[in-house]
């Protein structure tokens, strides 16, 4: 760290092209000299330690250079659950060059470096992912990402936790083709009325779409037990033992939360990423990657079906160092090779300029991720309760212009003007049917009528939040399910929706969403890495955007028609 | 617990492929989860939950891929579809650091073995408990 203040006032005379520099965007940005020793290093540090697995007695009785007794939580969790003792030993013994380059070269198929992987330490892991540059990286995703086609998520929110406004732009987002709808509170106890505002909006968008609530562990696992929300996802882990503990949990704690969710047939993700030892002052002097590769195991280990990482909330973290970028794009590479769903971050505001906030981007949309974004904003940034997003409602044109000029799938699409404008408005009718169907507060015409074509928040009229709350705790109070959400949409002639969202929970009896990265797709068939695997191995295999896909993705809100160029086609 | 089929990959999804196979925790079959049925209040929300032989199916599949860790999770899952939500919430914070003792963590593997017949859940409360009087992870004893 330097002494000297950044950026100092000075009479110095700078050139006119320096001020223009001075005033880019990205120079809001903020940069930091690495600190090995305090961990504030991506994945380069001499503090990390040395690969190394001993095995006595069918057990592992030492792992990177520490031994048995010497062993942390994290250690004895990874050693005891998620390395495989049978194979660890000849696994190790592969020279790091081969494994990464098996992880590149389509001859080696994905099943055969998975295999391969389940042997390895984290320190070993490391040292493969370090020896590879950011596009092997992605190749390395491209190939062993656990579902063929690949998806997106979003976040639906609101500044004022307005349910109305989370339903439309979740039907919205729906439509645009997010697999997944995600949301969050401002104030907690508004959390059944905006779950209840994601699921209806989410089912009259596109019946299919998966819905989440990301609340305090106990509560979010409420809501899910009762069918108010389809998936959960905000099970943080940590890669240091007491950065763990500060968090209130252990390996064995979340191992027991991740059974209590499949006991209840209710899909579920870890979260961790880069950055929140080092961000939550306890890094132990590792470095970043080497932290989350222990996470990605204990995760695995758990028998969790996926992980959300790629930094995700400290992504300022890494991005402030050198390399951070790139060993984020790693980490995401690790959670796919260790045959985790990977929902891969993207999902936070990270830079100032939009050059870089696009870069960044590209490491996950151009090899394809299980989830590109995991929480693309689908509401305008300031409308964001999980602090703002990388991508956000604006960006759509541009996503789908990018998809277009790559042949790449990002998991949206163009949507004509009078579809979105239909949605939304279902939606909110739906939301006005429902209140007034359980007794809450009042739904009006006029919410309706603004949710139909707001932006954000400020467009609507504002609600009485105190009787919201009320109706919030009553919500909890009475008992209310999922269940009794579809009979009421179906009472009041939202049949179409009552049966989407019949036909979510009824998932729950069939177990098909507790598999590896699984979604439903449009006709509410589950589509796992299973059903749809990844089978790329080299160019003409794996998933190509050809097709019927490959002709809704030219579609853009303006293209000129080749017969008659006066004419957009529509 | 009925013996369960031997499966494969190719029998996922389990809903389109083998709905033979699936029943609610009432003994209904999926086709029976009809929206006529739901407003009858002929299907319940206690319809509307996974049972053990279907998260043994579902475990059997993941194995099938290779997914051990997967499998054992959805046998410990089976093992909890007996415990009511409130238990299940409070075994998960009993199990955080520093919230039990010893003892209460032992008392608690008792529990999940006797009264639920969760073999696989107790096993890994003990060695939660063992790892937790390593670490220094167990509540002071009164």
């Amino acid at each position: 760290m330097t002494a000297v203040a950044p950026r100092s006032e000075s009479t110095v005379r700078t050139s006119k092209r320096t001020e223009i520099l001075e005033a880019r965007p990205v120079n809001l940005d903020g940069f930091v000299e690495e600190w090995p020793e305090k961990g504030l290093v991506a994945m380069e540090s001499d503090f990390d330690p040395a690969p190394s697995v001993r095995v006595e007695g069918g057990r592992i009785v030492e792992l990177d250079g520490r031994t048995r007794e010497q062993f942390d939580f994290m250690d004895t969790f990874i050693a005891d659950h998620a390395i495989d003792v049978d194979t660890c030993e000849a696994a190790m013994a592969t020279e790091s060059v081969e494994i990464a380059r098996m992880l590149v070269d389509p001859r080696t198929s994905r099943a055969d470096v998975v295999a391969l992987g389940r042997g390895l330490t984290p320190a070993k892991i490391l040292e493969v992912v370090k020896l590879m540059n950011v596009v092997e990286i992605m190749m390395g995703i491209q190939k062993t990402r656990s579902r063929r086609t690949p998806a997106n998520q979003a976040h639906s929110t609101s500044a004022k936790d307005n349910p109305i406004q989370v339903a439309a732009d979740a039907a919205e987002g729906a439509v645009r083709g997010f697999a997944e709808l995600e949301t969050t509170l401002g104030v907690v106890r508004y959390a059944p009325l905006v779950a209840i505002g994601l699921q209806v909006g989410g089912q009259v968008g596109r019946g299919g779409t998966l819905t989440q609530c990301a609340l305090e562990e106990a509560t979010e696992l409420d809501l899910g037990m009762r069918g108010i929300t389809a998936y959960a996802e905000t099970i943080s882990i940590y890669g240091t033992e007491s950065v763990f503990v500060d968090g209130d949990d252990t390996p064995w704690s979340k191992a027991f939360l991740a059974s209590a969710y499949a006991s209840r047939g209710i899909k579920m993700r870890f979260t961790s990423g880069t950055g929140s030892e080092v961000q939550m002052g306890n890094a132990e002097g590792r470095s970043m990657l080497y932290l989350e590769i222990r996470c990605i195991l204990m995760a695995k280990g758990a028998g969790v079906q996926g992980l959300q990482n790629g930094s995700i909330s400290c992504i300022g973290v890494p991005g402030a160092v050198p390399g951070g970028i790139r060993a984020v794009a790693a980490e995401n590479l690790v959670a796919s090779w260790m045959d985790l769903e990977c929902a891969s971050g993207n999902d936070q505001s990270f830079s100032h300029s939009p050059m870089r906030r696009t870069s960044r981007l590209l490491p996950q949309m151009l090899p394809g991720t299980d989830f590109v974004c995991s929480g693309y904003s689908a509401v305008p940034n300031k409308d964001n309760m999980f602090a703002g997003s990388n991508l956000e409602t604006d960006d759509y044109d541009d996503w789908n212009v990018i998809q277009r000029d790559m042949q790449v799938d990002g998991g949206l699409r163009h949507v004509r003007e009078d579809v979105i404008l239909q949605v939304r408005n279902k939606a909110a009718r739906a939301m006005q049917a429902l209140f007034a169907e359980l007794d809450l507060p009042a739904i009006t015409d006029e919410e309706v009528e603004a949710a139909t074509y707001a932006d954000s928040s400020d467009d609507y009229p504002d609600r009485d939040v105190l009787a919201d709350l009320e109706g919030a705790r009553s919500v909890m109070e009475r008992g209310i399910t999922g269940l009794d959400l579809v009979k009421s949409l179906e009472r009041t002639g939202f049949g179409d929706v009552a049966e989407n969202y019949l036909k979510v929970l009824r998932q729950r009896v069939s177990g098909d969403l507790l598999q590896t990265a699984a979604v439903l797709d449009a006709d509410f068939v589950p589509q796992a890495a299973i059903n749809d695997a990844n089978d790329y191995a080299g160019p003409g295999t794996g998933y190509r955007l050809s097709g019927e896909r490959w002709e809704e993705l030219k579609k853009l809100r303006h293209v000129t028609s080749a017969e008659n160029p006066e004419e957009e086609v529509v | 617990m009925t013996a369960a089929p031997e499966l494969t990959p190719a029998d996922y999804p389990l809903s389109i492929n083998r709905p033979e196979l699936l029943r609610t925790p009432t003994g209904k079959t999926l086709g029976d989860i009809t929206m006529d049925a739901v407003v009858s209040g002929e299907i319940t929300a206690e319809d509307l939950r996974v049972t053990p032989d279907t998260l043994v199916l579902q475990g059997r599949i993941a194995e099938s891929m290779g997914r051990r860790q997967l499998g054992e999770n959805c046998r410990r899952a089976a093992e909890m579809t007996a415990i009511p939500d409130a238990e299940v919430l409070a075994m998960y914070n009993a199990l955080r650091p520093n919230a039990s003792t010893a003892a209460q963590l032992e008392e608690m593997a008792s529990r999940l073995e006797d009264t639920y017949a969760a073999a696989t859940c107790a096993a890994l409360v003990r060695e939660a408990a063992q790892v937790y009087a390593a670490r220094n992870l167990l509540a002071e004893e009164d």
